[in-house]
C-alpha cells in the first residue's frame, strides 16, 4: 500500500479536487483492491486494474455525495470562479498552471479529460463509468481540452475564429 | 476547408482521432495560423499524461490512517504476498520443511525411548 498510495491518492485527487475528499476515495479504493485481489488474475496489467478501480471509487463518492448531478450538466453553462485566477502566478511553471486549470474544470469536463488524457481509460470505459455515451464523452473531452488550451496559451486560438 | 471548419476539429485532432484527418492534414499544409493551434492541443496533452507521473502529496499520516480503518488487511496482504512473491514462498516452504523434520525427528526418538523403557521392563522377553 505505502508504495501505491501515492498513486491513489493523486488520481483520486484529480478527480473529486479536494485533498480529505481525494483520501476518502483513496481509502475506500483499498477495500476494493483487498476485496478484488482474490479475483485478479493478471489478465490486466496490475496498474491498469488500480487506476479502474481509483476512477470507480472516485465517481461512486461523487455520487453519493450528490456531486454526480455535476456530471451530467451541460458544462459549456458553467464556469468555475477560480478560473479566472489560474494565470495569475507569473512564477508557476506550466505544469503547475494545468494543475490548476484542472482543478477549475467542472467535475462533469475534469473527470473525462483526467480518465481519458492522464490516465488513458478508452472512451467506452469512461462512459460506462459516468453512465452516458461515448458520444458524450467526446463532447466534453473535447470542451476541456480547449479550454485547458485557453488556460495554457491564452484564447488567441479560439475554436471561433 | 476554411480555417473555421478546421479550428473545431483541431482538439481531436491532437487526440488522434477524426473522421475528417485528411482534410485536415489537407489545410494544414498550407496554414500556419491552423498548425500552431494543432501544436498548442498536442502540447497540452502532452503535459497532460505527464501529470501520471507528477504525484501529490498526501496529507501527513494519510497511509497509517487507511491501514488502521482495516486492520486485517495487513495479514490479508501477507498472504497475498507469500502468494505471489518467490522470495516469501521459498521461505515460507523452507520454514515449513523444517517443522515438519524437527516433529518427524521428535516422534522417532520419543518411539525409540518408548521401546528402551519397554526392554528395560521386560528385560527382553516378548
Amino acid at each position: 500500500m505505502r508504495r501505491t498510495y501515492r498513486h491513489v491518492y493523486t488520481q483520486a485527487l484529480r478527480i473529486v479536487g479536494d485533498r480529505h475528499e481525494a483520501e476518502d476515495v483513496a481509502q475506500e479504493a483499498y477495500v476494493r483492491v483487498f476485496r478484488g485481489l482474490a479475483g485478479f488474475r493478471g489478465e490486466a496489467q496490475f496498474e491498469t486494474w488500480l487506476y479502474r478501480i481509483v476512477a470507480n471509487a472516485a465517481i461512486t463518492y461523487l455520487r453519493r455525495k450528490g456531486r454526480f448531478g455535476e456530471l451530467s450538466l451541460d458544462p459549456e453553462d458553467e464556469r468555475e470562479e477560480v478560473a479566472a485566477d489560474v494565470r495569475v502566478d507569473e512564477q508557476a511553471t506550466d505544469r503547475d498552471v494545468l494543475s490548476r486549470a484542472l482543478a477549475s474544470l467542472p467535475v462533469s469536463l475534469r473527470a473525462v479529460v483526467v480518465l481519458k488524457d492522464v490516465y488513458g481509460m478508452p472512451h467506452k470505459e469512461i462512459a460506462e463509468l459516468l453512465g452516458t455515451t461515448e458520444g458524450a464523452v467526446k463532447v466534453r473531452l473535447h470542451r476541456a481540452r480547449r479550454r485547458l488550451k485557453e488556460e495554457l496559451f491564452g484564447s488567441e486560438g479560439r475554436d471561433e475564429v | 476547408m476554411k480555417c473555421e471548419e478546421v479550428r473545431p476539429l483541431l482538439a481531436d485532432m491532437a487526440g488522434g482521432v477524426s473522421d475528417r484527418a485528411a482534410e485536415v492534414e489537407d489545410h494544414l499544409g498550407s496554414c500556419a495560423a491552423c498548425s500552431a493551434e494543432l501544436g498548442r492541443y498536442r502540447a497540452t496533452m502532452l503535459q497532460l499524461s505527464a501529470l501520471r507521473e507528477d504525484l501529490a502529496e498526501p496529507p501527513a499520516g494519510a497511509v497509517e490512517r487507511a491501514l488502521a480503518q482495516v486492520p486485517a488487511w495487513r495479514w490479508r496482504l501477507l498472504a497475498r504476498r507469500a502468494m505471489v512473491d518467490e522470495r516469501v514462498r521459498y521461505a515460507a516452504l523452507s520454514l515449513g520443511g523444517v517443522v515438519v523434520g524437527a516433529v518427524a525427528f521428535g516422534l522417532i526418538r520419543r518411539r525409540a525411548a518408548r521401546r528402551d523403557v519397554s526392554v528395560a521392563i521386560t528385560g527382553g522377553r516378548a
